[in-house]
């Protein structure tokens, strides 16, 4: 009897399911994100309507325009100062840290390991300690404070992962920098940080979506001054009136830049996400 | 300032001056991010220790000495067990079926088809959107009279449905398992995808070849090879899950009642809404103890491969 | 004043004792070949001086002043490595320029600098080329490049060219060679390879376990070794081993071998070795130093001898023909043109003069 290919592939019918799979898929994972993005178009009428509207007449800018003269569109720019500046700094400190640990094995097993389990801490049991300490220094609602909540928590992440980067630079540039004219701190800067590249970017991208879409932290220790777009969608849930076309819009205006990036980054989604587990 | 250094089996003492360059370099380098962890990790930890053995509520700031009161009434707080039995139900469940769920994907995804990028990327969408605006968008989604999921339902019903998903106690930990399944088994399946790609073709051609059927590769060559990054994974999901908080903050604010009150809402309530302060630093306390143990368990557990 | 000079080196890794006390003088100007097989230490010792590796004890003085203690980079050396080490997001001309870059020289002498080593080295038309689009013997010069520019003191070479295939090892061998006569720099060259070492070296230090074995000029390894190993390492194929013994009869001193057969040695060796008679030795005879046998009478201090041919290599120069001797298969090199088959009896002539005798419970010389 001659043997059958795999079940999958097999060309012709299965193909056929498979794509009609895919597509159901596709379409489960999707439809979500083309609701919220299809109300934000929405006018009024047509949101609050029964039976559901599939397809808006037109698309209308309304909704966003009322974010942007209400103001409230500042909190993508607060969103997007916390994340950027914590992500920059976390990038800059985990990075040499985890040069430390590589090249020197400073701290051995235990210090590497310790940095690493930082990141198992749960957020709801750490943010409460903080919020006591940050009412003492008086950080609540406050730019550095926050920033320096993001950069403190990302650092293990950065740590990890520029870990597995820095391992995979030959070590004989280094040496040969270091006999050539470089002091240690240039050979960071001059040989390490360069050939780390392609790393440091698509860690740096996780660590700033991470950053980015925090929805906790920025509830516990803000209050009024430093309001991200995430605490700003919440704040439209008040009692009956939910206004939906602002929960929508706020919620695509926080997304998109999101979306932008990621899909840039394609080819380093799993070794991001998985904190390089699969070199995918 | 002279350094000796010696000849270590018998010989004569050589000095001269200095002593190895760049021997800090290293602590340097690594001590701004141990400090900043150490101020937001530890530091905190121990003032809340603290905090924890005092009086201090929302009545009075009383920084008297309380001894362990606070965590016997640990013991005693029904409600602080139910929101654990909330959580681990919700993880029990959650966790497993995007398990399951991700893999099938990764399996339908493995092999060639045309235009796969595209799916994959469309298919990551959920997992990189802010988990807050996830349980928004469902919570939309589940408006009983104006959300498309009534409407659908409806369709196969028969007559039109009006279903309370995030106030009936029937349907509000269903609405909850459904958002966190759709935002997270992106994740599971573009993990798992990439781990079987990386499997060693010959292994599995081997095994077909000697007449082995698709499930016994499966099981006993394919899951073998792939435990290492499934572990990781499930141990980062799982711990996600105990901590899930924006999903169901969005839905149900741990509604009705406290239904859905899992540990980290319950936290959240203790400390920012009834300002137990005390009381809530031993919460915090119990549930940083809780998970360390069971971290610590899982990743001895799968060998520090890592 | 020696440019080098290594007092008692120590080098530990954990329970390796990778270095064992080395001491080591270099005069100026000299070329340096430090060669031994695997693990032997010479490239902990290379890496000490470089200031790579800290030595545990012992002291390293370059230009008179101790540097156990002084960065790489103001140890006034330069260093080739055998990956060549380029940094592959900077061009030939950047790569070259590196070193004077960190130290901040002037743009117009690193210019000047970087384009005479680029001539040097025949490499001017590649400046701008990135390492990725250079073959491996380009890629090399360029790592030589940005050694010579620096004008160090010291050049130190980690196995240059063991990355490169055999034809392109063997010009690249030349080329250095040039180099040193051209520049003058005190050269310390690590290799495993024993041509290399002959060819390149005007002191070859043979190392073993972490110590040096015999150093000396090539010949003088070559033609004197002090120990077996020595006199096994270098020569290629290698010195043949024949157990033996030291006889005397009728005034004449020679061997007895274990197959019974016996050579005379010279007469002129007679003092040399009339303490060891009657004692076990090692014969030590290389291939080149026998020959199929000619008419007439042995020339002085040769012996001839009746065998039959087991084994024929033949290499296009040379052949190479394998015969027993005191039970062991021994080589020799004959003419090429000489035909043989297996089999075939055959008069081989050594010439004991070159031979050496060896102690078996020292292996040393004698």
């Amino acid at each position: 009897m001659t043997p059958q290919r795999p079940l999958l592939r097999r060309p012709g019918p299965v193909l056929a399911l498979r794509y009609a799979a895919a597509l159901a898929l596709t379409l489960f994972f999707i439809f979500p994100v083309y609701w919220l993005f299809i109300i934000s178009f929405k006018t009024p009428a047509e949101i609050f309507h029964f039976p559901p509207v599939w397809y808006p007449e037109s698309i209308q800018f309304a909704n966003y325009r009322v974010l942007f003269k209400d103001g409230d569109a500042e909190t993508v720019w607060n969103s997007l100062v916390l994340a950027g500046v914590s992500t920059v700094i976390a990038m800059i400190l985990g990075t040499m840290a985890a040069y430390s640990l590589v090249r020197f094995k400073t701290g051995g097993e235990n210090l590497a390991v310790w940095i690493i389990s930082q990141r198992m801490m749960p957020p709801i049991a750490i943010v409460f300690p903080i919020f006591l300490l940050y009412v003492y220094f008086g950080w609540v609602d406050s730019y550095h404070g926050l920033i320096i909540l993001y950069t403190a928590f990302s650092l293990p992440y950065v740590t990890w992962m520029m870990r597995g980067y820095i391992e995979d630079i030959p070590i004989e540039l280094e040496e040969s920098a270091l006999v050539d004219g470089c002091t240690r701190w240039q050979v960071l800067w001059r040989v390490v940080f360069p050939m780390a590249r392609t790393g440091l970017f698509a860690t740096a991208v996780f660590t700033f979506v991470f950053a980015w879409n925090d929805f906790l932290f920025a509830l516990v220790l803000t209050r009024t001054e430093v309001i991200t777009y995430t605490v700003q969608v919440t704040h439209y849930f008040g009692g009956q009136s939910n206004f939906w076309a602002k929960i929508a819009a706020m919620s695509v205006l926080g997304t998109v830049p999101v979306f932008f990036t990621v899909a840039t980054l394609q080819r380093y989604l799993v070794r991001g996400i998985s904190m390089g587990a699969v070199k995918g | 300032m002279a350094h000796t250094s010696t000849i270590a089996a018998g010989g004569a003492a050589l000095a001269f001056p200095g002593h190895p360059p760049d021997r800090h370099f290293k602590w340097w380098i690594i001590a701004p991010a141990i400090f900043l962890l150490l101020f937001i990790g530890l530091f905190p930890l121990i003032y809340s220790l603290g905090v924890s053995f005092q009086h201090r509520t929302m009545l009075e700031d009383d920084k008297s000495f309380a001894g362990f009161l606070n965590y016997a009434q640990l013991f005693r707080d029904a409600r602080l067990w139910q929101s654990l039995l909330h959580t681990a139900v919700i993880t029990a469940i959650a966790l497993p079926i995007e398990l399951v769920l991700g893999m099938l994907m990764a399996q339908l995804f493995l092999e060639r088809l045309p235009g796969r990028q595209v799916f994959v990327s469309l298919l990551v969408m959920p997992t990189v959107i802010s988990p807050i605006v996830a349980g928004a968008t469902w919570r939309l989604l589940f408006d009983n009279r104006y959300g498309p999921i009534n409407q659908i339902i409806g369709w196969f019903a028969g007559k039109p449905v009006a279903a309370l998903w995030t106030v009936k106690p029937d349907l509000v930990y269903p609405a909850i398992i459904l958002c966190e399944i759709w935002q997270w088994t992106p994740f599971m399946f573009l993990i798992l995808l990439a781990a079987l790609s990386n499997v060693d073709k010959s292994l599995t051609e081997a095994a077909e070849i000697d007449g082995a059927g698709y499930w016994r590769i499966f099981v006993k060559i394919v899951l073998p090879a792939i435990w290492p990054v499934m572990a990781i994974a499930l141990l980062i999901r799982g711990l996600d899950l105990v901590r899930i908080f924006d999903i169901i903050w969005a839905l149900t604010q741990g509604g009705p009642g406290t239904m859905t009150e899992t540990i980290s809402i319950y936290t959240y309530v203790q400390g920012f809404q009834q300002f137990e302060v005390s009381y809530t630093a031993a919460v915090a306390f119990l549930v940083i103890l809780m998970l360390t143990v069971i971290v610590t368990w899982a990743i001895r557990r799968m060998g520090l491969a890592k | 004043m020696a440019d080098l000079k290594i007092t008692g080196l120590h080098k530990r890794y954990g329970p390796v004792h990778a270095v064992r006390g080395v001491d080591l003088e270099i005069p100026a100007g000299e070329f340096t070949v430090l060669v031994g097989p695997s693990g032997c230490g010479k490239s902990t010792l290379l890496r000490t001086i470089a200031g790579l590796e800290e030595a545990n004890a012992g002291t390293i003085e370059i230009g008179g002043k101790v540097v156990n203690y002084v960065r790489p980079r103001d140890r006034d050396i330069a260093m080739v490595f055998q990956n060549y080490a380029l940094y592959p997001y900077m061009n030939v001309y950047e790569n070259i320029a590196f070193g004077l870059r960190a130290r901040k020289t002037a743009a117009a002498e690193i210019d000047q600098r970087v384009r005479r080593a680029a001539d040097m080295l025949a490499i001017s038309g590649l400046l701008d080329r990135l390492p990725r689009q250079l073959s491996g013997g380009q890629r090399q010069r360029v790592a030589i490049g940005r050694a010579i520019v620096r004008n160090a003191r010291l050049f130190l070479f980690d196995e240059p060219l063991s990355n490169l295939d055999a034809q392109l090892r063997d010009e690249m061998r030349s080329e250095i060679k040039r180099l040193h006569q051209e520049i003058g720099t005190t050269m310390i060259y690590v290799t495993h390879d024993q041509i290399e070492a002959m060819t390149l070296a005007d002191r070859i230090v043979l190392l073993k376990d972490g110590q040096i074995e015999q150093q000396g000029s090539p010949l003088d390894l070559f033609e004197r070794p002090a120990t077996r190993f020595v006199a096994g390492f270098l020569g290629s194929p290698k010195m043949n081993f024949v157990p033996a013994t030291i006889v005397e009869s009728a005034g004449a001193i020679g061997l007895q071998l274990n197959d019974g057969k016996g050579l005379a040695l010279p007469a002129s060796s007679r003092q040399r070795y009339a303490a060891a008679v009657g004692r076990p030795v090692v014969l030590g005879v290389r291939p080149e130093h026998m020959a199929r046998a000619r008419e007439g009478a042995e020339a002085n201090g040769h012996a001839r001898l009746a065998t039959t041919v087991e084994l024929i290599q033949p290499t296009g120069s040379r052949t190479y023909i394998t015969f027993p001797l005191g039970g062991m298969a021994v080589m020799a090199e004959v003419e090429p043109h000489d035909v043989h088959k297996p089999g075939d009896p055959i008069s081989i002539d050594l010439d004991l003069n070159r031979a050496v005798l060896i102690d078996p419970d020292t292996n040393r010389v004698i």
